[in-house]
């Protein structure tokens, strides 16, 4: 775990929880910036300043980035929440850069997810393969469904998780859901963004959720709209650092 | 040569015949007046017209231009003649490091750098030479300005151990590829023929800061060419390597399996094929069986109509009858065909 020394548009102090290898690191963290800040509109590339990485520079990878939308109706409210994905990378020790880009400033304050290992590339050996385990998701009464490539990755410091939700009981649409990942790590805690839904007023990007993991349990409460709207198949991607890392 | 004793041990200076007597820092230089031999190449050619070109816009500089410019000067170092330190004039260094500078794409400058620049020493593991790869490799990274100069001869005998003076620019200023500077295509373009196995390549390498123009100490490698790389090749699919008889469906791809960690690293335009949610390119040989088997990756959508949705891919990595080929296949998010997958992705 360590914190940020600065940053150069405009967002407060940013928390990582980090496994940090020779050759990679994987990074977890999620902050909040508003894009009408005089330091985000100066700035050609987001950049965080952080203490001595391991590495010195990165391959590219990707965080999220999503913003959050209500509308209210006469028949109630509805949630328009939306996002996408931006490249990122580590330049140097000390500085993690994501790129800028305008699609969302108009929908502030936006939300980072860094969720992301970094890889450095020619490093004289091959990808290492892991092993793959289907993820059993289990939920009381059954209520949740997920896509066949619904698994996790587990390396001693860190886990790979992607989940594919395919479908739910039709009383449970509206409820909280809590669904235990049985073969995943219980020492990982995380906020990690349920990407897809389609999204009447952002179809652009789609909708974009957030779950929170914890003990095992993954749970979410806030949906958008288009959710199950068919071909928008919701899912999660994310490198997750465990616990076990001091 | 003409040399009458008066010039050469007199405080003599002037020109007679071909002939150019200096004084340079307190010592006597003679010069013959110099013509290209050989037919020159266009990189030749070009160069000269820029010194030229260079030479000429000296003139043009104001006066407290030109001041600046000697005040530098009297602080850099030309190269050592006879053991002296040479001594430049300010238009010898505003030639010479603008000539570097536009040799690296860079614009001529008017203004002296504020101060002599240390320039870093290329520290690199190997240097190899085949008839089909050339590189340089574990090259210790140095951002910009920086940038790799690097010089090669053709092959020469084995027997010559010094053949510097045949070396030719091989790139004007180059970035490492993670540590790897592979000049083989442009060694082709160069030299235009493929170096002898068993005789004898000269390499020079140094970093040239493009900012300032100032450039860093020569390393200098006589390298004797072999069959086989000496170094592992790192394990990439990029354009280069697709089968152009096949349909391959992506505008750009840049897999890459070197990253000693547990993810190869994804980069790749997929267009979509046949009305199917994924896309293929095949690869024109074999993959390492190693890096056999299944990945996934991000991909964020970047068609016409400005979608940016993100989705997941599955990909697919296998040999078959001597080639490979590589799936992407579209999972999560909505699918747009084309969208650019991005970003390091677990492979089992």
């Amino acid at each position: 775990m360590f914190n940020s020394t600065g940053n150069n548009f405009g967002a407060g102090q940013i928390q990582f929880k980090d496994y940090q290898a020779e050759n990679y690191v994987v990074l977890n963290s999620k902050f909040t910036f508003d894009p009408t800040n005089a330091d985000y509109q100066a700035c050609d590339q987001l950049e965080i300043y952080v203490p001595d990485l391991s590495i010195d520079r990165s391959a590219v990878g990707a965080v999220f980035i999503r913003f959050v939308e209500d509308q209210h109706w006469s028949w109630g409210d509805s949630v328009y929440d939306g996002g996408s994905i931006l490249k990122s990378w580590v330049k140097d020790k000390n500085t993690i850069v994501i790129e800028k880009q305008p699609w969302f400033d108009q929908n502030g304050p936006l939300i980072i997810y860094i969720l992301t290992l970094y890889p450095q590339l020619n490093q004289g050996v091959n990808t290492i393969k892991g092993t793959q385990q289907r993820l059993t998701v289990t939920t009381e009464g059954d209520y949740l469904r997920f896509g066949y490539e619904t698994f996790v990755v587990v390396f001693e410091h860190w886990a790979f998780i992607h989940m594919l939700i395919s479908g739910c009981t039709y009383a449970y649409r509206e409820s909280l859901w809590e669904a235990t990942l049985e073969e995943l790590p219980a020492d990982i805690t995380a906020d990690v963004p349920i990407c897809g839904g389609g999204n009447q007023f952002h179809p652009e990007c789609d909708g974009m959720a957030e779950a929170h993991i914890e003990n095992r349990v993954f749970s979410n409460q806030r949906r958008v709209m288009g959710f199950w709207d068919t071909g928008h198949d919701p899912f999660v991607y994310a490198f997750l650092v465990r616990d076990n890392n001091e | 040569m003409i040399a009458l004793p008066s010039i050469a041990f007199g405080g003599f200076s002037g020109s007679a015949k071909g002939v150019t007597a200096r004084q340079v820092g307190g010592r006597s230089i003679l010069s013959l007046k110099c013509y290209p031999t050989g037919v020159a190449t266009g990189a030749q050619l070009a160069r000269r017209a820029s010194l030229k070109k260079i030479s000429k816009s000296w003139v043009a500089l104001s006066n407290e231009q030109r001041a600046d410019w000697d005040r530098l000067a009297e602080h850099a170092s030309g190269a050592s003649v006879f053991g002296q330190k040479a001594e430049l004039s300010g238009m010898n260094l505003y030639v010479r490091l603008n000539a570097n500078r536009v040799m690296a794409g860079e614009a001529v400058m008017a203004d002296a750098p504020a101060a002599q620049v240390a320039v870093p020493n290329v520290v690199y593991g190997s240097v190899a030479v085949t008839p089909q790869y050339m590189a340089l490799g574990g090259i210790k990274h140095e951002s910009a300005p920086f940038k790799l100069v690097v010089k090669m001869s053709g092959s020469q005998s084995a027997g010559i151990s010094n053949g510097w003076s045949k070396t030719v620019i091989i790139t004007p200023g180059m970035e490492d590829d993670w540590g790897e500077a592979d000049v083989t295509t442009l060694y082709m373009k160069t030299i235009g023929v493929e170096p002898t196995t068993g005789q004898k390549v000269f390499v020079e390498a140094y970093w040239l800061d493009t900012d300032t123009g100032f450039a860093g100490q020569v390393a200098r490698e006589a390298v004797i060419v072999t069959g086989e790389a000496p170094v592992q090749r790192r394990v990439r699919v990029t354009m280069d390597t697709l089968d152009p008889t096949e349909d391959n469906n992506v505008t750009t791809i840049d897999v890459d399996f070197s990253t000693g960690a547990p993810v190869a690293q994804f980069n790749a335009v997929c267009l979509g094929h046949s009305n199917v949610a994924s896309s293929i390119v095949h690869l024109d040989r074999e993959l390492p069986t190693e890096v056999i088997g299944t990945g996934i990756c991000l991909g964020r959508a970047n068609g016409p109509d400005g979608k940016i949705v993100a989705q997941s891919y599955m990909v697919w990595v296998r040999n078959y009858y001597g080639k490979a080929d590589m799936t992407f296949a579209h999972r999560g998010g909505y699918y747009v065909a084309k969208t650019e997958c991005f970003g390091a992705g677990v492979m089992y």
